[in-house]
């Protein structure tokens, strides 16, 4: 039972949402290219990207908001090229995500090695973190106060950031074209409005939140720099966007779902289990949920074809 | 050897643009040399020198080169059934491994039972994890790609759990941080170039290459692979057992990267370490695609990126500049070449448009 409050107390919440809050973003951004009929196995890259940027301009001029904003327009520049591989010159998109992930470990640590002359790890009390948010009036609550207090000022931008995406997604005319784009580019073209315009607008919007992502991760997650530090990251959000149907409020959810997952792994290190071994606890259950969603979808549509099957036989 | 020459002559844009994008490629690296403050010239001497020096450091590269061909080979197989293995990095860890665990366990036993056994270890483990997402994705039509991918992550966190200090294979040995036991002297494969990394592996890759040509090009089994891989449909409808086939392909990748591992482990590491392969599969898998799995193609593009791969390691030691620029050449030529079509096509749309005009211009003179 100690055992047990050890694990399941309200630091678990509040890791979970420290953890989930970069794969939110970058999901956000998987979700806008996977919308245009982009398969962009590339994230994790932008990630990487993103961070080391974030903290190498963090660091140069002791600001974290020039970080954030660096990481940002790079996230756009990289946007614009894996728009311009993939759209423009129609690559195969797995191959230049790929490539782009490779690209980006290799790029990132050469920089590092070379300006910053570290080896793995580049840590810095001049490195500045992005700011934490406190509100004196949520102190008076319990549970929810402690828990709602002094996060990094990204966590709040995420909800904001999940909410405006919905809106433009399914509220503005250029979301509806940017759906338009991935699912029947043709009617789009008739509208006449170019499918491949807007596919570059979607991986430019993916590059920004993934450069967000990047930044919560070395600036308000960690305050440093790690070679390979997205850590699959991009990956498990490729993935959250596949079950979440790529609907934003979907998509949160099943981050957060992996961001509980990730927290409850490091959680069961302080009972003594192996940290190597909850590391993999959110890959199964990735693959897990993936399945169950694959398959119940599957079922449901079955059965509305055996529905339609006894209308149709019945009249 | 007409054959050799007239494919030559079939895939001449093909050629030419590789050579550009290498070409591209290098020179983007010397760039960057060169705006981080170093000689691209000296550079580039640094890292030919690190891949031919001398015949122990050429001995590397072509186990380099061995190892890349044999992960191109197991996303060829793979892939020339549709189906996308991208989980070769687990694969060959597990794979890995496995046979060192089979090694170890069977000290003192005669080779000759235990070497056999370390390889059909190593097979069946590979081809095990292969099998997982290959289930998945035909009965279920759960996207292999994601699932691969994830089941990499989780292999090798599984395989750095047993083998880091407190985990239970975790060696005793002085001065290892991180690594298994070593596998006997007496299993290990006989070195072809004393104190280099080639090995008899080199025997063993080939016959398998051998054998993966033989099946895919001269059975009815490799045609019956090709139309399911370019047509599920039609090889359903024309009675093929197309779920058998692909499970099976993607089984044969597994084992193909479980016995690289294996071949990694007995061949020159000699024991399994975390930094028994740093993402080779997904190097090898990149260059069989945009190799479009031509296997002479797979050979050449290996053999230019273990030599890019070793003698940048070379490199960094002899003049500072970091082995990671070896990364980023071998992403810049993928993209490129990724792009070839496209790029190729825009060339020669702006050609015609070009000729068009003056032809217009002409006649309305």
């Amino acid at each position: 039972m100690e055992h047990l409050l050890d694990v399941f107390n309200i630091g678990l919440l509040q890791n979970t949402l420290r953890t989930a809050t970069p794969v939110i973003l970058a999901a956000m951004g998987g979700l806008m290219t996977e919308h245009a009929g982009i398969m962009n196995i590339g994230m994790d890259g932008m990630i990487l990207i993103g961070a080391f940027v974030a903290v190498a301009f963090s660091f140069t001029c002791s600001s974290a908001a020039m970080g954030v904003l660096v990481a940002v327009l790079c996230g756009i520049l990289i946007g614009l090229f894996f728009a311009l591989f993939v759209v423009k010159l129609r690559s195969d998109e797995f191959i230049i995500g790929m490539a782009l992930n490779t690209f980006a470990g290799g790029l990132t640590v050469y920089l590092l090695r070379t300006i910053f002359g570290v080896k793995g790890t580049f840590s810095n009390t001049g490195i500045i973190g992005l700011p934490t948010l406190h509100f004196d009036f949520l102190d008076s609550i319990p549970v929810i106060g402690p828990l709602l207090n002094d996060n990094s000022i990204f966590i709040y931008l995420t909800w904001l950031l999940v909410f405006l995406a919905w809106v433009f997604l399914y509220k503005t005319p250029y979301g509806f074209w940017l759906r338009a784009a991935g699912e029947h580019p043709e009617s789009l073209e008739t509208a006449g409005i170019s499918p491949h315009k807007m596919k570059f607008a979607a991986s430019i919007l993916c590059g920004i939140f993934c450069g967000f992502a990047g930044a919560h991760l070395s600036l308000g997650y960690l305050t440093m720099f790690t070679e390979g530090m997205s850590s699959s990251r991009g990956f498990i959000a490729f993935a959250c966007v596949i079950f979440g149907m790529a609907n934003p409020p979907k998509v949160f959810v099943a981050a957060l779902l992996f961001g509980f997952l990730d927290a409850l792994g490091l959680r069961l290190q302080s009972v003594g289990v192996p940290s190597d071994l909850t590391a993999t606890v959110p890959y199964i259950t990735t693959i897990l949920m993936l399945t169950y969603v694959v398959v119940s979808t599957e079922r449901k549509k079955k059965r509305k074809a055996q529905k339609q099957l006894e209308i149709n036989k019945s009249t | 050897m007409n054959k050799i020459i007239a494919s030559l002559k079939n895939n001449r844009t093909y050629l030419i643009s590789l050579a550009l994008s290498i070409f591209v490629a290098l020179f983007i690296g010397g760039m960057l040399m060169l705006v981080t403050g170093f000689n691209p010239f000296e550079g580039y001497a640094a890292m030919i020198k690190g891949a031919f020096g001398s015949i122990r450091v050429f001995g590397n590269t072509i186990t380099k080169m061995l190892t890349l061909c044999l992960t191109g080979l197991a996303m060829t197989v793979s892939a020339k059934a549709g189906l996308f293995n991208v989980g070769g990095e687990g694969q060959l860890f597990l794979g890995g491994l496995a046979a060192t665990v089979t090694g170890i366990y069977l000290q003192g036993v005669s080779p000759l039972i235990a070497v056999p056994l370390a390889f059909i270890s190593a097979a069946v483990v590979g081809g095990f994890y292969a099998w997982i997402p290959a289930v998945l994705k035909v009965k279920l039509k759960v996207s292999e790609v994601i699932t691969t991918i994830m089941l990499n992550s989780v292999a090798i966190y599984v395989c750095t759990y047993l083998i880091n200090s407190g985990g239970p294979l975790a060696t005793q040995d002085y001065g290892v941080l991180g690594g298994s036991d070593a596998v006997p002297v007496a299993f290990r494969f006989s070195q072809i170039i004393p104190t280099s990394n080639l090995s008899t592996a080199l025997f063993y890759s080939g016959f398998i290459a051998f054998f993966c040509w033989y099946l895919m090009q001269k059975t009815s089994i490799g045609l019956e692979m090709k139309v399911t891989g370019e047509n599920e449909r039609f090889s359903f409808f024309a009675g093929l057992p197309k779920d058998k086939i692909m499970i099976w392909s993607m089984v044969a990748s597994g084992v193909i990267c479980g016995l690289a591992g294996m071949f990694l482990v007995y061949g020159y590491q000699f024991r399994f370490q975390g930094s028994i392969s740093n993402e080779f599969y997904y190097d090898g898998m990149l260059l069989a695609m945009i190799m479009n799995y031509n296997p002479i193609g797979i050979i050449l593009m290996s053999s230019f990126f273990a030599i890019i791969d070793i003698g940048a390691s070379a490199m960094e030691f002899s003049t500072g500049i970091s082995g990671e620029i070896s990364d980023i050449i071998f992403a810049i030529i993928i993209f490129l070449m990724a792009a070839q079509k496209g790029i190729t096509k825009y060339i020669t749309d702006r050609s015609t448009q070009k000729k068009a005009r003056e032809k217009i211009r002409r006649e309305g003179q």
